[in-house]
């Protein structure tokens, strides 16, 4: 088979979410030679690009993104080891520390733009609901993060936004990641006001400015 | 029915498993099911649906989701398990009417059935809106109060002590909980109207502290009230939600159960959040013991209810409880355009002749992608109850073609919706009469579109 139709099996398999079909045209691909980092970035990526695009038109929900998601985590966990051997670093756009603030126990959000970023190509680490400030900072500083990205839905709980781009301000390391903000509670004014570097109205845009935060 | 204490055992006792394989191994893929079962599908045409068989589908289906999926306690991480038959004995038992308020204003909330056009819907007025003046927000209550066709009001939110607001969890939270009790009720008494209900309490509360605090009864709340308790995400029941229940239950108190499916989240597209949104007020009853219910689903990215999939769901949710359980239920409208915008106004119109002629009844808009501090203008609100008594005379197969007319005049601003106008913008400050002349027109002219589209809305 040529290594274009092993790529158009494997964007087909993740735009119909379908996990075995996603496994066997991996498996296809490398024993015809296919370098693993190859098949993610000319099989794997293009299918969640249109996933992403899909979800974005509302063709597909939620529940179609987690799919296709799970998916691709399944054929990681075969890929990673190969591109080791390979010698290969993975490509990422960037790496995101992720929550919902201290206080706000709201998740759904969230959960989209984490799917979004891990189809997007972002590392993600997902700290949760009720995050307390400094495990986005400690987990900022653990992992190296790009971006910390921050929901809130409550009036309420925004302050807890604010909290962390002080509490990184005091420890002077403010310019060491950029901060973006979100949630049904957030606006335009409430970023330019506390400082954060870019404000999303929905988890598809917080893609778009991450990508643009990192390039 | 299963009492209270057995369903909060429910919570401890059920299987155990993950938030996501809850989502991914149990709710996604029986809501498929349950969906594919009874034939339930939107036409991608219809905003108020006529079909009864498909209407009691929804409503076969929302059951039998519960009965497969259970509902997820995210404190325990396990699954709270209902049989089928706890779930009908529940539904038989459900109430069908609720009584709010004191003195001359205590009033009876029916459930109601679809089509019925000779009864006179409860009607609600208000919203949560966040408010930057305690006298803005006194006079708005006021008004609100003030017009003879309300029956309760939903009162504006006010966060802020000493120039500061509020945060969570703080003990400034609770003074601003009690402060807005107090304010409303204040606001309620001006308009000579001492026993009316506030049924959104309470509208700064956001943890189970500030909500017990804020009913104790020198600030003005009543059990005779209405006291929210919502679901946090889908199917999920959260220990705060049941320690609400726990307390309001204990106080005899009118709860409303209430539930924010979004479309594009877990439940998916339209078919599935009006199984969802169906689910969510059989479980109101079952899990919370809900006097009424407040029905909000959303949209997951545009924050709003009255896209064209949106209003079919909610209508169909109505229409599907009013005929099997006739649980009473009001619907929250999130609406993109802003106060006192044609596009507003217009949105409103076409989400009451949905769901008042479906079983629900009437309650004002809220400005959702728009909203802007103070933006609860009474007069919309008292305009958007006249249209829902108006759309009350009226059968669904009568208001789906008027609601076909109405959608185009908004449904492609829906992304980038027509900003509207705040309390002060509106009103003259030492009069609180209409100083705007062209709010007033705005309405006048929507008035005047809405008789010639066979919608006639006399003014109260």
């Amino acid at each position: 088979m040529a290594d274009a139709d092993h790529f158009d099996k494997l964007k087909q398999a993740i735009i119909d979410q379908d996990e075995d079909a996603v496994l066997a045209a991996v498996d296809a691909a490398l024993a015809d030679g296919i370098g693993a980092k190859t098949v993610i970035d000319q099989g794997l990526l293009p299918g969640l690009n249109v996933i992403g695009q899909q979800f974005e038109d509302e063709e597909i929900f939620l529940p179609e993104l987690m799919q296709a998601a799970l998916a691709f985590q399944a054929a990681m966990t075969v890929l990673e080891p190969k591109i080791k051997e390979e010698g290969a670093g993975a490509d990422k756009k960037g790496i995101v520390v992720l929550g919902t603030v201290k206080g706000d126990l709201h998740s759904i959000g969230k959960n989209i733009l984490k799917l979004l970023y891990e189809t997007s190509g972002f590392e993600v680490y997902d700290l949760g609901i009720d995050v307390d400030l400094f495990s986005f900072i400690n987990k900022a500083k653990e992992v190296n993060a790009d971006i910390i990205a921050m929901s809130a839905l409550l009036t309420t709980t925004l302050v807890g936004q604010r909290d962390v781009i002080d509490a990184l301000k005091d420890a002077g390391e403010r310019d060491k990641y950029k901060v973006l903000i979100g949630g049904g509670a957030t606006t335009k004014e409430w970023a330019d006001t506390i400082g954060a570097d870019g404000w999303a109205a929905t988890a598809y845009e917080a893609v778009t400015i991450s990508t643009k935060l990192v390039s | 029915m299963i009492d209270l204490i057995e369903v909060f055992d429910r919570a401890e006792t059920g299987p155990l498993t993950s938030e996501t394989d809850y989502y991914m191994k149990r709710f996604v893929p029986k809501l498929t099911e349950v969906i594919g079962r009874h034939g339930v599908k939107w036409d991608k045409q219809t905003i108020i649906n006529t079909d009864d068989a498909l209407t009691d589908a929804v409503f076969e289906a929302a059951v039998d989701l519960i009965a497969e999926a259970g509902a997820y306690c995210p404190e325990t991480n396990r699954v709270m398990q209902f049989t089928r038959e706890e779930i009908e004995i529940a539904n038989r038992e459900c109430p069908t009417s609720a009584t709010f308020g004191e003195g001359r204003e205590r009033k009876t909330m029916y459930g109601r059935r679809p089509d019925t056009t000779d009864d006179r819907p409860w009607v609600h007025v208000g919203g949560g809106i966040y408010t930057t003046d305690e006298q803005v927000y006194v006079d708005t209550v006021e008004k609100m109060a003030s017009y003879n066709i309300v029956d309760s009001v939903s009162v504006p939110s006010i966060l802020h002590l000493r120039g500061k607001d509020a945060r969570v969890r703080s003990p400034q939270e609770i003074l601003a909980a009690t402060k807005t009790v107090r304010l409303a009720r204040e606001g309620i008494r001006r308009s000579g109207r001492a026993g009316m209900p506030i049924i959104n309490g309470i509208s700064a509360a956001s943890q189970p502290a500030s909500m017990f605090a804020a009913s104790y009864p020198d600030f003005g709340l009543r059990p005779s009230d209405g006291f929210l308790i919502d679901f946090l995400s889908e199917m999920v029941v959260g220990y705060e939600a049941l320690q609400k229940v726990a307390f309001y239950n204990s106080i005899s108190a009118n709860i409303g159960s209430t539930s924010t499916p979004l479309f594009g989240g877990y439940a998916g597209g339209a078919e599935g959040v009006a199984v969802q949104a169906t689910a969510y007020m059989i479980m109101g009853n079952l899990i919370f013991r809900g006097s009424y219910h407040y029905n909000a689903p959303l949209h997951s990215k545009l924050h709003l209810s009255s896209t064209k999939p949106l209003i079919w769901a909610i209508a169909m949710s109505n229409a599907a409880i009013g005929r099997n359980m006739q649980y009473p239920m009001v619907n929250l409208p999130y609406l993109g355009g802003g106060s006192g915008t044609k596009q507003y106004h217009y949105e409103m119109a076409c989400y009451m002749l949905a769901v008042v002629t479906s079983g629900g009844n009437v309650f004002s808009g809220h400005p959702a992608m728009a909203v802007q501090p103070d933006s609860l203008v009474p007069d919309d609100h008292k305009f958007h109850a006249e249209m829902g008594l108006a759309a009350a005379k009226l059968t669904r197969a009568e208001a789906e073609p008027i609601a076909q007319k109405l959608f185009p005049l908004f449904g492609d601003k829906l992304k980038d919706p027509d900003k509207g106008l705040t309390f002060q913008e509106v009103y003259d400050m030492q009069t609180k009469r209409i100083k705007n002349a062209e709010y007033q027109k705005v309405m006048d002219d929507v008035r005047e579109e809405l008789a010639g589209m066979g919608l006639e809305v006399p003014v109260s």
